[in-house]
């Protein structure tokens, strides 16, 4: 970056050096791309959750936000393939490309965001408020998921990179809950998605509303994951434990042949078709349902 | 509201996947898979569907068809490729034409059952044609992975091909000559193999395909091989030879066919290696 006696072509350079890597992003396939300072993340997380904990030196969050299934899917009367019809990673390929090129066009470091849970369900890096932070979405009623105004649902992966760039500014207005949501909640005392998933009858979310804020939520995680993730690894790990009680041979058999054994191995394998068993929060939320619509 | 010409559209689709790699693109009637069993027919996965775009392509390397080490077939497939770019084309179609589109999922719904008969999809649009061997030929690339997009985009459809590409000319000879053609020949039903049928005035005839007994030997490895050695490990009483069979290197072939699943879901293919379809193809310098 070439060092500006005014300053003020700096600005323009970062911003121009901001708006290429936003583009490359595009390229790539991300939908939307964000960028936050990487001290953003220290109001919120603690030590080891930090972009500086991860790549010494950050200073910048590169987020990008694709689709996941198309609008087809959400259309489609076969649950089971909304089930299996995940996404192709796409955020994650964007954020890989970014980080690229950032470390061959611009010399400074640049790498993938971990975002895997690499102990219980905490990532090391939060993906949700890197979003957040990047101005693509805010926190939302259904599941704690962050809506961007314009989509509503989207996945997210990040690149941090000890690049200085221009910061997005973060979305003011909350998204959740729309004003339907807030109307609805006034007249039956629930949202949609507190309607389709309520807490207090086996569900997973609640909320209360006031003045068209969110004043309380509540998300049952450990419900929700069992629900949303019934196949998999964690699928499979229950059937392994079930598996070493059976002393019989016969009945092990049933169950190692079985087709939930199948398509529990069958998810682990082809992850990315196979990511969420249960959509139904967001089945029903009206963020970016217009766009969903089509002929 | 926008008036598209179709078979343009058509045309820029098509073109679109050629580039991102696919090597065949055509497109077939929704309609016309819709008798096959429900829960199979493209209306129960997209009620509003009206074409098929049935993509080929990634196909093993001429490279990998010559080397003498079978783990390398075993272990290169590329199928994936070809799912990347159907749902690249399903994104394209839904955000730049307005219809829906949705890469059908390659692999099983309940009971192992396709979610749409892939094949019949390909022979339908004219991507190939049926083999004796199994898989749908094409006439020029042979054996390719398929992905199938079901759209609600009204497209102009190819028929079916003309001139199917099984069997091949070589091959009648050969059936002519000694009653077996190269692929019947490599893997004979009657002779512990999965294949068998006749050619009648350059026409398939009553065939025959073990596909039971094709599926044990192509997944050896994969989840019917997991499968098979975690019920072997957990049915061996003796501790230290549970500890050899998980800990033994099949095992962790499957765990590894499993976790890399896109590109070790094969480990068969002799009967299109000795398929002469698409064989110039295969023989490089």
């Amino acid at each position: 970056m070439a060092t500006a006696v005014d300053g003020t072509t700096a600005v323009d350079e970062l911003e121009q050096a901001t708006e290429r890597i936003r583009q490359v992003g595009f390229g790539a396939g991300a939908t939307l791309v964000g960028v936050a300072k990487a001290s953003a993340f220290n109001e919120y997380v603690p030590l080891g959750h930090r972009p500086e904990d991860f790549l010494p030196g950050a200073q910048s969050v590169v987020v990008a936000a694709s689709l996941g299934p198309t609008n087809a899917a959400w259309q489609s009367p076969n649950r089971r393939l909304m089930e299996i019809t995940g996404y192709d990673f796409r955020e994650n390929v964007a954020s890989i490309v970014m980080a690229e090129h950032i470390e061959r066009d611009h010399g400074y470091l640049a790498m993938q965001a971990p975002a895997l849970p690499t102990s219980g369900q905490m990532p090391p890096l939060s993906m949700m408020l890197s979003a957040v932070l990047a101005g693509l979405g805010t926190r939302s009623i259904a599941a704690n998921i962050i809506l961007n105004p314009t989509y509503g649902l989207m996945f997210y992966a990040a690149a941090l990179t000890t690049m200085p760039l221009t910061p997005d500014h973060q979305i003011q207005d909350n998204v959740c809950p729309t004003r339907s949501c807030v109307k609805m909640y006034e007249m039956e005392g629930k949202t949609p998605c507190m309607a389709v998933c309520p807490a207090d009858e086996g569900g997973c979310i609640d909320a209360t509303i006031e003045d068209g804020e969110i004043t309380s939520s509540f998300f049952n995680r450990e419900r929700c994951s069992t629900r949303a993730m019934n196949f998999g690894i964690r699928g499979h790990i229950k059937q392994v434990e079930i598996l070493t009680g059976i002393d019989n041979a016969d009945e092990r058999r049933e169950l190692i042949y079985s087709d939930d054994f199948r398509r529990n191995m069958s998810s682990i394998g082809r992850y990315k078709e196979s990511v969420s068993q249960c959509f139904e929060c967001m089945r029903v939320c009206p963020v970016g349902r217009y766009r969903r619509k089509l002929k | 509201m926008t008036e598209y010409d179709w078979a343009s559209v058509k045309s820029d689709l098509l073109e679109r996947v050629r580039k991102k790699g696919a090597e065949v693109a055509r497109v077939c009637d929704a309609a016309v898979l819709e008798d096959a069993e429900p829960g199979q027919r493209p209306s129960d996965l997209l009620p509003q569907g009206k074409s098929l775009i049935v993509l080929g392509g990634a196909a093993p390397r001429a490279g990998e068809w010559q080397s003498p080490r079978v783990e390398v077939m075993e272990t290169v497939g590329t199928a994936d490729r070809m799912t990347t770019i159907g749902s690249s084309l399903a994104c394209h179609i839904e955000e730049t034409y307005g219809h829906y589109a949705l890469n059908v999922p390659t692999s099983t719904d309940q009971n192992d059952k396709a979610f749409l008969d892939f094949g019949a999809a390909a022979v339908a649009a004219g991507a190939g044609s049926p083999s004796l061997a199994g898989p749908v030929l094409h006439p020029d690339h042979s054996f390719l992975y398929l992905t199938v997009i079901l759209t609600s985009l009204p497209l102009p459809a190819d028929g079916p091909l003309g001139q199917p590409a099984c069997p091949a000319p070589s091959c009648v000879e050969m059936f002519d000559e000694r009653g077996v053609t190269p692929c019947t020949d490599v893997c004979n039903i009657d002779d512990g193999g999965c294949l068998g049928g006749e050619v009648k005035e350059g026409l398939v005839i009553g065939r025959r395909y073990n596909k039971q007994r094709c599926r044990d030997r192509v997944y050896h490895y994969w989840i019917p091989g997991y499968q098979a050695a975690l019920e072997r490990a957990l049915d061996e009483p003796d501790a230290r030879k549970r500890k050899m069979i998980l800990y033994g290197s099949y095992f962790t072939r499957t765990m590894w066919s499993i976790t890399y699943s896109s590109v070790t879901q094969g480990q068969c293919f002799e009967c299109v290696r000795v398929c002469p379809v698409g064989a110039e193809h295969r023989a490089l310098r």
